[in-house]
């Protein structure tokens, strides 16, 4: 699922693991107390920036499930700064650059769409596992990432769904199971910027958070007529 | 543990019934009154927190700090009484409503953990290693038992975080713009969750900035956090967010950390502060 599997990710990786357990003796930050930097000199973003990568902010060292560190996590994609520069409400030019960039991120599977196993899409929908990391590491060798759906949307009524996004009760019923609907869905799922610029969704596949068949299953759950989100 | 309950609750009852004078209010008084003054799921959510809002295993907490406080320790073996909290030593009357703040002596802003760390250290002799300082979380740790106590005297009062040094309004500033920094893998910034009214996580209302009313009970910690049968901190908070929005953990006492509480405290000023809290 990762394409970091590289010499070079693999090295950096092993020495983050080993910076990480020498940066867990010190807890306390001094920052602020060298008395180099003048915060009151920067503006609001500059010192944001500062404080997060130069102050001893976050564990940065950290290794991420990625392949990478916590560093890493924290340097903006385009995306990412578009959206925290205006507030999630690109202007009409930044919104359609946000749409392009997406459509170009997506990548469909070989054979064309095709459901998985509603079943497992079920329990990955429910699922909020993968990508923590701090106090406790989600350990991605031990259990499949979730899709965190449920967190959001409101999916199969026998379990409460969150409210941030979209109900998709009924959501392939309702489209009579078309395959423009499916399409639709699987690209929401792959990069969901490229129907909503700065939306809160995560990009599933274009960040490589789901694999190709965690989205087949995922898109059974939403489609299948035997799932329970359709009944 | 049930035996720990059973010890636990009708000890709370007993000093809830006493441990405020006639014109203060209980903390269930605070939330009660803010329920009144604004419509609001989160604020609503769990009527059963509510009911036992006046038995919070919290207020054992605080009176467990109260004891702390005023014991000789450390290698220095002196009390906190000592301690500055923003408005001059010992005084802790409506301080943690006042805090993250500007510190001369130390030329930082603080918020309640790290100006508790620096007294301890300095004041009481307590090394960074010492269990008293290092364990941050749990009902049992000093550190909470401590900020229990510490935060209690501030219950009722109004959120009021100085911004007069410039140093208080960068820090609020950079605040700011690291709630609303999108990143990480999943892409999120603290207002993905709470940015709007009335949104959920599965069953779990939110709380919006934007309404003083709710997000002051939102930033009230420490509070009993149900599901963890513990006191938790603001830090532990700040910690929860950044591991659940896959960020990374973030360093306590950081001036990141602080930053982050000083925005948040900030945007429920003019609200009571409900001290301790009990939260799902």
């Amino acid at each position: 699922m990762f394409k970091m599997k590289t010499p070079l990710a693999a090295g950096f990786a092993a020495f983050a693991a080993i910076a990480l357990t020498a940066g867990c003796a010190s807890t306390e930050s001094t920052a602020g107390a060298d008395g180099k930097v003048d915060y009151t000199k920067m503006s609001s973003t500059e010192l944001a920036e500062h404080l997060i990568f130069e102050a001893n902010g976050f564990r940065l060292d950290m290794p991420t499930q990625e392949g990478g560190t916590v560093r890493d996590r924290h340097i903006q994609d385009d995306l990412q700064k578009m959206c925290t520069e205006t507030r999630n409400k690109p202007s009409p030019e930044q919104a359609s650059k946000i749409i392009a960039d997406a459509r170009a991120t997506i990548k469909y599977p070989e054979g064309g769409i095709k459901l998985g196993d509603w079943q497992k899409g079920r329990e990955l929908a429910w699922s909020g596992f993968g990508f923590r990391v701090g106090h406790n590491n989600d350990d991605h060798s031990k259990r499949d990432v979730g899709g965190n759906c449920y967190n959001c949307h409101q999916m199969a009524t026998d379990r409460v769904g969150g409210n941030i996004g979209p109900s998709l009760t009924g959501y392939g019923k309702m489209r009579n199971y078309s395959d423009a609907g499916l399409k639709f869905a699987y690209e929401v799922v792959y990069n969901s910027h490229a129907y909503f610029p700065c939306t809160h969704m995560p990009r599933f596949g274009a960040k490589g958070l789901l694999g190709d068949q965690a989205i087949a299953d995922i898109l059974a759950y939403l489609y299948d007529p035997a799932s329970p989100v359709n009944k | 543990m049930i035996r720990k309950l059973l010890i636990a609750i009708p000890l709370a009852a007993a000093m809830a019934s006493t441990a405020y004078a006639a014109d203060e209010k209980t903390p269930t008084e605070v939330l009660r009154g803010l329920i009144g003054s604004v419509d609001s799921l989160y604020l609503t959510q769990s009527a059963q927190n509510l009911m036992m809002m006046d038995d919070n295993p919290a207020l054992w907490t605080v009176d467990e700090g109260e004891e702390l406080f005023h014991t000789p320790r450390g290698p220095n073996n002196v009390t906190l009484e000592g301690c500055d909290f923003g408005k001059g030593p010992g005084v802790l009357k409506g301080a943690v409503a006042e805090l993250p703040r500007y510190f001369a002596d130390t030329d930082r802003v603080m918020d309640l953990e790290s100006r508790l760390v620096h007294c301890m250290t300095t004041l009481q002799g307590f090394s960074l290693d010492d269990k008293a300082v290092k364990q941050r979380h749990g009902s049992g740790s000093d550190q909470m038992k401590l900020q229990s106590y510490i935060s209690a005297q501030s219950n009722g009062m109004p959120w009021n975080p100085p911004l007069r040094h410039p140093l208080e309004i960068a820090m609020r500033d950079a605040g700011e713009a690291i709630f609303y920094r999108r990143s990480g893998p999943l892409d999120f910034n603290c207002a993905t969750c709470h940015g709007a009214t009335g949104k959920r996580i599965r069953a779990s209302v939110l709380p919006n900035i934007s309404v003083p009313q709710e997000w002051t009970k939102a930033i009230s910690w420490p509070a009993f956090r149900v599901g963890h049968q513990n006191v938790r901190s603001t830090e532990h908070r700040v910690r929860g967010c950044f591991w659940q929005m896959r960020h990374g953990q973030n360093v306590p006492g950081s001036d990141a950390s602080i930053a982050v509480i000083s925005f948040w405290t900030d945007a429920a000023r003019g609200q009571p502060a409900i001290l301790p809290d009990m939260k799902r």
